[in-house]
């Protein structure tokens, strides 16, 4: 078993809209992810942080670069050899409420997994690997002949992580999975992913564009903006000390529950919105809210560079004698 | 009622902040196939002349429901407004038609709401959108209007404005089409704005801007505002002081210090506590509320908050706790705060310092 569990390299994803306008939806990015460690991925929304884990489960086809899982190319396949990788990596949508089938009883939308990939032999087994996985999700056994409407928000969450647990996978794609829920029901569902990942040895790559909860959660976070990676670090680092201008600017706009705190902190909030990503100018894709931007930044796009012990950023300022 | 001093002048001038607007003991009900569901029951609050006021609370414990029925926009029927009253400014409006209430909306109260997508009209350019109130309630000219809200959509920030008012929403991101919707709403001088979760669909930054320019519009337009939200980070942010609803009614009251550092609701603990904070690393557990809110469709007898309490006690089954004045403006219902109450543990309060922002936090 080889240490990390998911490598990808020089992904590029693009849309074609119309003729001569192409969306670069992921932009060369590399990453990779440690057995049993959760990668946090943020950035605001149309960044690419969707497009990246769509295409990482194959949902996608990317247009250049590799998505390598145990070390086996995921794009170059067969179907039957692809569905051994699906077996080992599952997906959780953002929206409970629009990810389900709504005509499918709870236990046929867990079961199907189980079904395409000939996990059970009999159906008794079936069935307690249905209630098994139910109630490691915290439902019990009556939900399973419910339909998806006849629950809450949090309950229906459950659902869908338990249709992604069903058929024991070893790494998932958390795509905002609890952003279209209540605070409180939050708390429960991010403690329960936690401990399902502590249980199952799982790996996560955790998106969200929610700061807090990537802290929460993420052993390691990577910053994106427009399609690339600006920085990446381990998580404790990366918040106590952000290097790039679009991570600072991040960090600054998120609304501190304490007030006193919130009087005496004076906020430097990014200007602007992000730009189109249709046919993106060359150079720094930041800089035109940028603060520190300078003529290079317009002309020479940055890479990944290391900047103290697994701290990488993409900014031709930093460290620069400008800086 | 304040004073202002100004030590450097020293001179002080003794203000009397006006009840803008006061609601008493407001119950509202929606009667469906399935019976009725008590969405309010019995909110009783205050806005004051140019404050923030937040309404926080988790979904479906009647946050929308009690500004939509103060504006009369809540469908009736199915909904109903079963009993109590709204005042605004020495006027009491709890009975107004339609007809009365066009003359308030727009020019006396206004509405932000949640999502900018669905809340502008696809067919209609900017423009026409925000002269449409101003027209209904000013005699105006055609062209007055044009540069009224000319004038409205460079107070929002949005650039180039002459170009813009010819513009469909369309054309426009989540962020301006916010700021679109808060030119609409101020286009005839509210004195009251509610803002139903008006950041809640846009990104971290846009959010921050958004909030930056509420707080700055509020100050020159000189408005009430109150912000219903279930974020506590916008809330110690903007608010001045915080209303806290669960299950229909609310159930803790004061100025946004006293919400923070001593709060005295169970409820309010649990919110505070279960809010993963971005100066936090992650310690065991996050510490939730478990269950759920209660079925509206047969509220409880007692106390709303009981089948989640970690401190319930007898009495809060049966009898709905009454209101408690804590100090200043601080209200609290809970039984906890009668004298016959056991004493508990107090509640620990989290802060952010500069020091150990960023740390773990104490």
């Amino acid at each position: 078993m080889p240490q990390k569990i998911l490598e990808v390299k020089n992904l590029k994803k693009y849309f074609q809209i119309s003729k001569g306008q192409v969306l670069k939806a992921v932009d060369d990015i590399s990453f990779s992810i440690d057995r049993g460690k959760i990668l946090g991925m943020v950035g605001e929304s149309g960044c690419g942080k969707t497009t990246v884990g769509r295409t990482i489960v194959h949902l996608y086809k990317p247009d250049e670069g590799e998505v390598l899982f145990n070390g086996i190319n995921v794009h170059e396949l067969n179907n039957k050899k692809y569905r051994q990788v699906t077996k080992k990596m599952q997906m959780i949508f953002q929206d409970p409420y629009a990810s389900l089938d709504p005509r499918k009883t709870v236990s046929a939308i867990v079961g199907e997994g189980i079904d395409i990939h000939k996990l059970c032999r009999t159906k008794t087994e079936r069935m307690e690997k249905i209630y098994e996985t139910l109630e490691m999700v915290g439902l019990n056994r009556e939900h399973a002949n419910r339909f998806p409407h006849e629950f809450s928000g949090g309950q229906r969450q459950r659902i869908g992580i338990a249709r992604a647990l069903a058929v024991g996978p070893e790494f998932l794609v958390c795509d905002e999975a609890i952003s279209a829920l209540d605070v409180s029901i939050q708390a429960q569902i991010i403690n329960l992913l936690i401990d399902l990942q502590k249980r199952l040895n799982l790996t996560y790559l955790f998106i969200a564009h929610d700061l807090s909860i990537i802290r929460y959660i993420s052993d390691d976070t990577v910053v994106m903006y427009l399609g690339t990676l600006v920085e990446k670090a381990e998580t404790e680092e990366l918040f106590e000390n952000p290097l790039h201008p679009y991570t600072i600017g991040l960090l600054e706009a998120v609304p501190i529950a304490d007030p006193d705190y919130e009087k005496s902190h004076k906020h430097d909030l990014l200007s602007g919105e992000v730009p189109s990503p249709i046919n993106p100018t060359p150079g720094c894709r930041f800089s035109s809210r940028c603060k520190f931007a300078k003529g290079i930044c317009n002309k020479e796009t940055p890479f990944l560079k290391t900047a103290g012990k697994g701290h990488m950023v993409a900014c031709h300022m930093v460290h620069s004698e400008e800086w | 009622m304040r004073w202002i001093r100004n030590y450097e002048a020293e001179w002080e001038i003794f203000v009397v902040t006006e009840k803008i607007l006061e609601v008493k003991n407001l119950e509202f009900s929606f009667d469906t196939y399935a019976g009725e569901v008590h969405a309010i029951r019995g909110v009783s609050f205050h806005i004051n002349q140019s404050e923030s006021l937040a309404i926080v609370g988790e979904s479906g414990c009647g946050k929308s429901v009690t500004v939509q029925s103060i504006m009369k926009l809540a469908p009736t029927p199915p909904g109903r407004l079963k009993g109590g009253r709204i005042v605004y400014r020495g006027r009491d409006i709890t009975n107004y038609g339609d007809r009365q209430m066009e003359k308030l909306r727009g020019k006396e109260m206004s509405m932000i709401f949640q999502d900018p997508m669905t809340s502008l009209n696809p067919t209609m350019r900017i423009g026409r959108q925000i002269s449409e109130g101003i027209k209904k309630h000013e005699k105006i000219s055609p062209e007055e209007a044009r540069k009224r809200s000319v004038k409205l959509l460079k107070e929002v920030g949005i650039s180039d404005p002459d170009r813009n008012i010819m513009r469909y929403p369309h054309m426009y991101s989540g962020g301006m089409r916010q700021r679109v919707m808060i030119a609409i709403a101020l286009a005839c001088n509210p004195k009251i704005l509610f803002a139903d979760e008006p950041t809640t669909s846009l990104d971290v930054t846009t959010q921050a801007q958004i909030l930056e320019l509420m707080n700055h519009l509020k100050r020159e337009f000189d408005m009430a505002i109150v912000l219903i939200t279930h974020n506590l980070g916008i809330v110690a942010r903007f608010a001045e002081r915080i209303s806290v609803m669960y299950a229909g009614k609310i159930v803790e009251t004061g100025k946004t210090q006293d919400i923070f550092y001593d709060p005295r609701h169970p409820y309010t603990w649990g919110l505070l506590n279960s809010v993963p904070a971005v100066g936090k690393k992650r310690t065991e557990q996050l510490p939730t509320i478990k269950g759920t809110p209660p079925d509206l469709f047969m509220p409880p007898k007692g106390c709303g908050f009981y089948d989640r309490c970690e401190y319930r006690m007898k009495v809060c089954k049966e009898n709905d706790p009454p209101s408690t004045e804590i100090e200043g403006g601080h209200f609290a219902s809970c039984w906890l705060l009668d004298q016959r109450a056991p004493s508990i543990e107090p509640y620990f309060v989290k802060r952010h310092s500069k020091e150990n922002f960023g740390k773990d936090v104490i």
